[in-house]
């Protein structure tokens, strides 16, 4: 049996379009694929995942170890030996988080500008506001997901890893909604700076590098300083360590000081200055960040 | 849906735009209605400020812009139907072109099993489609200047700018680009605003021109008027140019001695009947006569004399 092939030329489009929303969430989508290398190149991919994997490790060993723990020791050794847990997690995993929205996070602004497709964007039914706004939801979405999902192992681990599961759920469930907070938190502040930094370039090297080195030196300079400087001077100096702003509220949200926060002197301010100052350096660079491309809409 | 046939598309009304000092539209006023009108005019002119001006990428200094009757600036649902093809690069490299595309229909408000099924279809129309799946990166220049075309036309629109489609293009991709945006037109239906500063590509694509010079409208209407003012008649002989060239002025044919020839005004049947007799009278051996198109810039010299 032959069958014919017709060209039946072209075919105008009459079906809905569903407008802003609709575009919206296409920008939306495109960030998280960007963020995560999808429809992309294998080498766009390592990266990202690269970061989720270490972040993920480092959760699935501290489960390893409180699980041994108390197998071997009984219920509850793990809590007794003080073993790193959630909160101190979010301690460990802030710098790999800091470096993984450095890294990754410029890729969703940087290379739209480079390529010129900002340009297509403008022109479509979408304004600046809407752009920046998918994007900051796109990687926000990302790194909330690399926040939540090493604590979700840790949590399943430590639960499964307990000889006593439902006892040890029934203590700890309390630890869901911190980590979750918590997360979110860490979350927001890494994706408003990285996407700030990259807002003024439109190369991805250039933010990274910008980011990276942003938090490593402030990192020893300012201990070294708040050291040199006592007093409540030498608090608020150890107020500028930008791995540890996040911390200090990830301490006040599990009511307990996390190794990395535990000789800084900042942590001996009131918890509503750590807490306000957090929001200072994430609702500021926000709307900065925000006015910077809702100018680009006459 | 298609705005009706005749209606106005595009209006531009006393439309000013000035960078601080710098005048780039001075008072420009125009209307667009369906077809393929082409905006002439040399590096400078104005031609890419009044397509961002209607796309509403640039507030004018003063005037008003409307697109398919809505304000351009204000509009942002009048965007979703209608499309841009910069002059300068807009691809990412990374991506194959059924993903942007894909990507770029959902932008305009189609849904995904659309966008999906628009971009193929597009692909296939420009002559992409065995080449869909390759990332943007790897495409030659002819081939990235057609995404960029199907990228302007992937949601349907009614009305499509093209800004410079043709720079940078060999001669063999010039012309399949050409063609395109003849096709865009006329199997698509959709009409097309180009802007360039080649004559030539201009003529042979639009029913309508705009001519633009240092931000000044200096002629707007249909290609075959624009066309018979422009056409010239080049003839070039053996001995006896200066008898000639008397023989010519004789009987009123208005003549320019250039280097290697003469140029005739005019191109129609009359024209040729008297350069014939002239030849005759001037016994000047015909070495080459050749229809000629007047240049852009010979074509402002023109106005600018005029005035």
């Amino acid at each position: 049996m032959t069958g014919t092939v017709f060209d039946i030329g072209y075919q105008g489009y009459s079906g809905v379009r569903e407008g802003r929303g609709r575009s919206r969430r296409a920008v939306f989508k495109d960030g998280l694929r960007a963020a995560l290398g999808f429809g992309r190149g294998a080498r766009a991919k390592i990266l990202p995942w690269f970061f989720v994997f270490v972040l993920s490790a480092i959760a699935t060993v501290m489960a390893i170890v409180a699980g041994a723990a108390d197998r071997i020791g009984g219920a509850g050794t793990a809590d007794k030996m003080h073993l790193p847990s959630y909160s101190d997690y979010n301690g460990i995993a802030s710098i790999i988080m800091f470096v993984f929205a450095a890294v990754v996070g410029p890729e969703l602004l940087c290379r739209d500008k480079r390529d010129g497709v900002i340009n297509l964007y403008l022109v479509r039914p979408l304004t600046g506001s809407d752009y920046i706004v998918s994007r900051w939801a796109a990687f926000m979405t990302v790194m909330t997901a690399a926040a939540w999902l090493p604590q979700v192992i840790l949590f399943l681990g430590l639960c499964g890893g307990d000889p006593k599961p439902a006892v040890y759920l029934a203590a700890h469930w309390l630890d869901i909604p911190r980590f979750l907070l918590a997360g979110l938190a860490m979350a927001a502040y890494t994706t408003t700076l990285a996407l700030l930094t990259a807002s003024f370039t439109s190369r991805r090297a250039y933010a990274s590098v910008f980011l990276v080195g942003l938090f490593i030196i402030t990192t020893p300079f300012t201990i070294g300083l708040a050291e040199e400087v006592a007093g409540t001077a030498g608090q608020w100096i150890s107020m500028f360590n930008l791995t540890n702003i996040p911390v200090h509220v990830n301490d006040i949200i599990f009511g307990e000081i996390s190794e990395i926060t535990s000789e800084a002197p900042a942590r001996l301010l009131a918890p509503w200055i750590r807490v306000a100052w957090y929001f200072a350096w994430t609702l500021i660079p926000a709307g900065v960040l925000w006015s910077r491309y809702r100018r680009l809409s006459p | 849906m298609r705005p009706v046939s005749g209606t106005p598309l595009l209006e531009i009304e006393h439309v000013t735009k000035k960078y601080k000092d710098v005048v780039a539209l001075d008072d420009i006023s125009f209307t667009i209605t369906d077809g393929i009108t082409g905006i002439l005019g040399e590096n400078g002119a104005g031609k890419s400020t009044i397509i961002k001006i209607l796309l509403g990428l640039l507030q004018p200094t003063s005037g008003s812009a409307r697109v398919l009757g809505e304000h351009a600036s204000s509009s942002v649902a009048t965007r979703a139907r209608v499309g841009y093809m910069p002059e300068h690069d807009c691809l990412p490299s990374q991506v194959s072109a059924a993903e942007f595309l894909t990507h770029m229909a959902e932008v305009s408000g189609l849904p995904p099993d659309m966008a999906r099924t628009r971009a193929a279809d597009t692909l296939r129309h420009a002559g992409l489609f065995e080449e869909r799946y390759r990332a943007i990166g790897g495409y030659s220049t002819g081939m990235k200047q057609r995404v960029k075309l199907c990228q302007a036309l992937v949601h349907d629109p009614a009305f499509v700018f093209l800004d410079e489609p043709t720079a940078g293009l060999d001669p063999a991709a010039r012309e399949e680009m050409l063609a395109l945006i003849r096709k865009t037109h006329r199997e698509f239906g959709i009409s097309v605003l180009f802007s360039s500063h080649l004559m030539a590509d201009v003529e042979r694509t639009c029913d309508r021109i705009i001519v633009l010079r240092a931000g000044h409208l200096v002629h707007a209407g249909e290609v075959a008027n624009f066309t018979r003012e422009t056409e010239l008649v080049f003839i070039d002989v053996d001995s006896n140019r200066d008898a000639l060239v008397t023989a010519l002025r004789r009987r009123g044919v208005v003549v320019t001695p250039e280097s290697g020839g003469l140029t005739v005004e005019g191109s129609d049947v009359s024209v040729y009947e008297q350069v014939r007799d002239a030849l005759v009278e001037a016994r000047a051996p015909l070495r080459r006569m050749a229809p000629r198109r007047r240049e852009l810039t010979e074509l402002f010299e023109r106005e600018e004399e005029a005035s």
